[in-house]
């Protein structure tokens, strides 16, 4: 049942003769392995094929098949892409979860459900909307009845919304590429559930969605396969990988446009992949491969950079180019897998022991995926060093929107690189680790060149790269290292600032709490505060952000994670007049973040110190 | 006069930095051996790229090989490095040396993965039973009822890597000791000419911390108990350096990736060195005697090596153009219409 009344704008909420237009948020509760990804996806894809500003987040069990899985969309005209604060249509499909899906509710939520499940169904206060959805499926295809159930409550949400035919059709062609009978079998069965509905439910719902002018160019992607695609157009001519969530998706992503992307036209690949014994061999063979003069990645999450730690020191010590992507889940330890968090941070900027300090590129949205995945390697050779990429879970295995990927806007910087012996003798004195041109950063030269052959160590090393335990020697080389590093800051991706006029507040985030921030500086504005934010994109820190802090009176530093990890870096590095108006506001659990919790959190910081 | 190789390069092209290892050390005779057979090969310096671990024998590439590049990497992870270096540059040699506590212990999973994916690699490990550089701890293949210097006989089984490598299909397996110049030498040469994962275990006495007689790895006991299954002879595939002593009696010829040949005079049982079977059972027989069976225990020109299987560009992907590594501005449209079709 469309609405087809044009919407006046109310306070808060948009209303179209007292409906919720383009507003409210979506929970599907299923299980895991019963091919509710697919039937979460056409829900998603169909609205943004209308037009309407839709996100989702698949909140998944560490399991194949059997544990609870939820799915959240929210639907937001303001294009808040957080989880929301509550549910508003609930979708139960999962036995394991009813009960306390059920009790977790508000009153007044419209709940549709699968009345084959047979539990009890008492709320009141809720709308209960009920559908025999296994046995309708059954009905249809005994076999695939189970995962076929799943495509009446995409017929019910349609229905209750009215979401267009039309855009379902494309959603589902999408979802089921070139499989027609998948395609025939499941437009059945979601028609079928909207029939039902209809015919069956007294009941108009108070939300509905309307289509909004689509930006043709737009589509939606997951963080990871953006990067897959970047890192692609970067000239990655070597990933070396080993299994674990939530980075496999990027991977497998490469392996997947290799053929067509990356082929030299007689039929042999440009990129090597390998799939590693384990992440202390992935991280040698980045070490390698740049080593040698190519383009190495790889990409794990929090465990498998605990295990590169040693060869990361490597890496720094000897001046070796290569990238390494963190898409970052729940620590410590083995942690929440398949959940989000921005806990590694710390970690990255200064793993492996002893004093290092490392490059980390932080996109916060898929178009900056694509983009840090090819930058990536440019910065690894212009500054002879590991690159990290940081990921999160929430932003690389979740869909958000693009309207496309720009092109790199200049050749690959292959960094100081010499390649002849012409070059070579150009340079009065040269030694490997020489700073000829007061930047830190050395020349070098490759094997197989037979130009200035050396043996490359992790042992201390002078300048032409000979072993040495001379004091002097290696607190100079390590003097070098640290302004190499510094001198980063300013090529680096600049910080996003969105600064209001009256500097009262300042935010300082980064990576998927962009998808957020939005909605919390809504929140924040509420109370009367005028808010600036300062989303930071590299480390070490652009000048920039330090300049922010200064215009402010006072400064939030805003992450997913329990200790305020970016807060210590910058509490560390930043001029100690500073730090007294600088506050840390970290949460983590797990969850994508929610507005709210962290707009309150911010405010009762700001009630303390004030 | 001056010996010139097959690239008219004298020998000090292939010498190294001077060996900072106690003297008499058995892994210098094995780096004397390396120049060698390098030179001998007639191989471009620059070609070779001289990979290693950490220990005692994984410092010994800074004294040889001076006019290559070569990377002392860090604890038992050398080969990985190696993997990466050969899937963006297969045009260079890769000779690598490791040492027992750098291959049998700590790096022992990336040795047996490298194995797997035969890799184009000489892999030699200086194998003298003990820790040195840490003063003389015992290793992974000191054998059940070996001395060292000091304190107590050896009681645990060993990690025999030839039997370990051969059980994985590691196409050409080699057991040597560092005192046999002669045969360490034709083993390294035609490591060197063979494609693919060429293993040598060579038996490298410690003089500082197990030389003492109750070493089954010291000098004596070695030489005492030196089980040689063949005398070898390299026969390069250009014109020979020198005249090669035709054996006399039974022999069987190698015939090895780079047309080089290397022949095989028997000297007791005949040892078919295809047969894997053969080659365990010959090591097997050997570590019940407490013997040290030498020569070239395994080999199969038939495993498809690391890079084969991926289907690489013929180029080495480090000379590929910046055209060929970056796709076009036009395929990334494709990308982005086929996202919004």
């Amino acid at each position: 049942m469309p609405c087809e009344q044009p919407y006046v704008e109310a306070l808060g909420t948009k209303k179209t003769m007292g409906k919720i237009v383009n507003d409210f948020v979506i929970n599907v509760a299923t299980a895991n392995g019963t091919g509710s990804q697919s039937s979460n996806l056409i829900i998603l894809h169909s609205m943004f094929e209308m037009g309407i500003p839709v996100s989702g987040k698949n909140l998944f069990p560490s399991n194949i098949s059997g544990l609870p899985t939820w799915f959240i969309i929210r639907v937001s005209d303001e294009g808040y892409q957080a989880p929301g604060d509550s549910t508003n249509i609930q979708v139960l499909m999962n036995k394991d979860t009813w009960m306390k899906d059920l009790e977790g509710l508000e009153p007044g939520t419209i709940v549709v459900y699968n009345e084959d499940v047979k539990l009890p169904v008492e709320r009141e206060d809720c709308v209960m909307l009920g559908m025999p959805m296994t046995k309708m499926a059954r009905k249809i295809n005994p076999k695939l009845g189970r995962l076929i159930a799943n495509m009446y409550y995409v017929g019910a949400v349609a229905h209750l919304l009215g979401i267009d035919e039309d855009a379902i059709g494309k959603a589902v062609k999408a979802q089921f590429k070139g499989k027609e009978k998948a395609v025939e079998l499941n437009m059945q069965a979601i028609s079928e559930g909207r029939s039902f509905a209809e015919e069956n439910w007294e009941f108009e719902c108070q939300y509905c969605v309307e289509s909004r002018e689509k930006n043709p160019d737009s589509f939606l992607i997951e963080g990871n396969e953006a990067i897959a695609l970047g890192s692609i157009y970067g000239g990655i001519s070597m990933l070396s990988w080993y299994p674990i969530t939530p980075s496999s998706s990027l991977a497998e992503s490469i392996i997947g446009w290799l053929p067509e992307l990356r082929s030299d036209g007689d039929g042999g690949s440009t990129c090597a992949v390998i799939q590693a014994e384990d992440e202390l061999a992935a991280a040698g063979m980045v070490l390698g491969a740049g080593w040698a003069g190519g383009r190495g990645m790889t990409c794990t999450s929090g465990p498998g950079i605990s295990l590169m730690s040693e060869f990361i020191g490597l890496f720094y010590f000897s001046e070796v180019p290569g990238v390494i992507w963190d898409v970052n889940r729940v620590g410590p330890s083995t942690g929440l897998p398949t959940r989000t968090q921005q806990g590694d941070l710390s970690m990255l900027y200064e793993a492996s022991h002893g004093d290092t300090q490392h490059i980390v590129l932080i996109p916060g949205t898929v178009d900056e995926c694509f983009e840090f995945g090819w930058r990536a390697f440019d910065y690894a050779e212009r500054f002879q060093t590991m690159v990290f990429g940081f990921n999160d879970l929430d932003l690389g295995m979740n869909r958000w929107v693009t309207s496309g990927f720009k092109y790199p806007d200049g050749p690959m910087d292959r960094g100081k690189v010499i390649r002849s012996q012409e070059e070579l003798d150009s340079i009065a004195n040269y030694g490997r680790y020489r700073d000829v041109d007061g930047d830190g950063i050395a020349y070098r030269t490759l094997p197989g060149s037979g130009l200035d052959p050396i043996l490359y160590r992790g042992t201390g090393h002078d300048e032409d790269g000979i072993y040495s335990e001379d004091p002097q020697v290696y607190h100079d080389a390590m003097a070098r290292l640290k302004r190499k590093i510094d001198g980063a800051r300013e090529h680096l991706p600049e910080p996003v600032i969105r600064e209001e006029e009256n500097k009262e507040l300042g935010v300082i985030f980064y990576g998927s709490m962009e998808n957020s921030i939005v909605e919390i500086d809504d929140m924040l504005e509420e109370s009367g505060l005028s808010v600036s934010t300062c989303r930071v994109r590299a480390l070490p820190l652009h000048p920039e952000v330090e300049d922010f802090i200064r215009r402010h009176e006072r400064t939030i530093v805003l992450e997913i994670n329990r200790d305020g990890q970016l807060f210590g870096i910058i509490r560390k590095e930043f001029p100690a007049d500073l730090i007294p108006k600088i506050h840390s506001v970290a949460y983590s659990d797990g969850m994508p973040p929610r507005a709210r919790v962290y707009s309150d959190m911010i405010l009762e910081v700001l009630r303390e110190v004030s | 006069m001056v010996r010139l190789n097959v690239l008219e390069l004298e020998k000090s092209e292939y010498t190294g930095g001077k060996s900072s290892l106690c003297p008499g050390c058995g892994h210098d005779q094995i780096s004397n051996n390396i120049i060698q057979a390098a030179w001998e090969n007639g191989i471009q310096p620059e070609k070779i790229a001289k990979m290693s671990g950490i220990g005692c024998s994984s410092k010994t590439p800074a004294y040889f090989l001076g006019k290559s590049h070569g990377f002392n990497t860090v604890h038992g992870r050398m080969p990985s490095v190696t993997t990466g270096a050969n899937m963006v540059n297969k045009d260079l040699s890769f000779l690598a040396v490791s040492g027992d506590g750098d291959t049998a212990s700590i790096g022992i999973g990336q040795f047996i993965h490298a194995i797997r994916r035969n890799l184009d690699m000489v892999y030699i490990v200086e194998n003298n039973g003990v820790y040195g550089l840490t003063k003389g701890q015992y290793s992974a293949t000191v054998e059940k009822g070996s001395k060292k210097k000091k304190g107590s006989e050896n009681q645990q089984a060993p990690i025999d890597l030839c039997a370990m490598a051969i059980n994985l299909g590691c196409s050409f397996v080699a057991r040597s000791f560092s005192g046999s110049k002669k045969q360490l030498t034709a083993l390294i040469r035609a490591a060197m000419s063979h494609r693919g994962m060429a293993f040598i275990d060579v038996i490298s006495p410690c003089v500082t911390f197990a030389n003492n007689d109750e070493s089954y790895k010291s000098y004596n006991y070695v030489k005492a108990n030196d089980e040689v299954l063949h005398i070898l002879d390299y026969i390069p595939h250009f014109s020979p350096l020198e005249e090669v002593e035709v054996p006399e009696g039974e022999f069987r010829e190698v015939n090895l990736f780079d047309g080089s040949t290397l022949r095989l005079e028997t000297v007791a049982a005949d040892h078919d060195y295809t047969d894997a079977v053969s080659a365990l059972s010959a090591i097997h027989q050997s570590e019940k005697a407490g013997s040290h069976v030498t020569g070239l225990l395994y080999y199969d020109d038939d495993v498809p090596t690391a890079t084969d299987t991926l289907g690489l560009s013929e180029t080495p992907l480090v000379d590929l153009s910046e055209e060929l590594l970056r796709p076009s501005e036009d395929s990334l449209e494709k990308v982005n219409s086929r996202f919004r079709s």
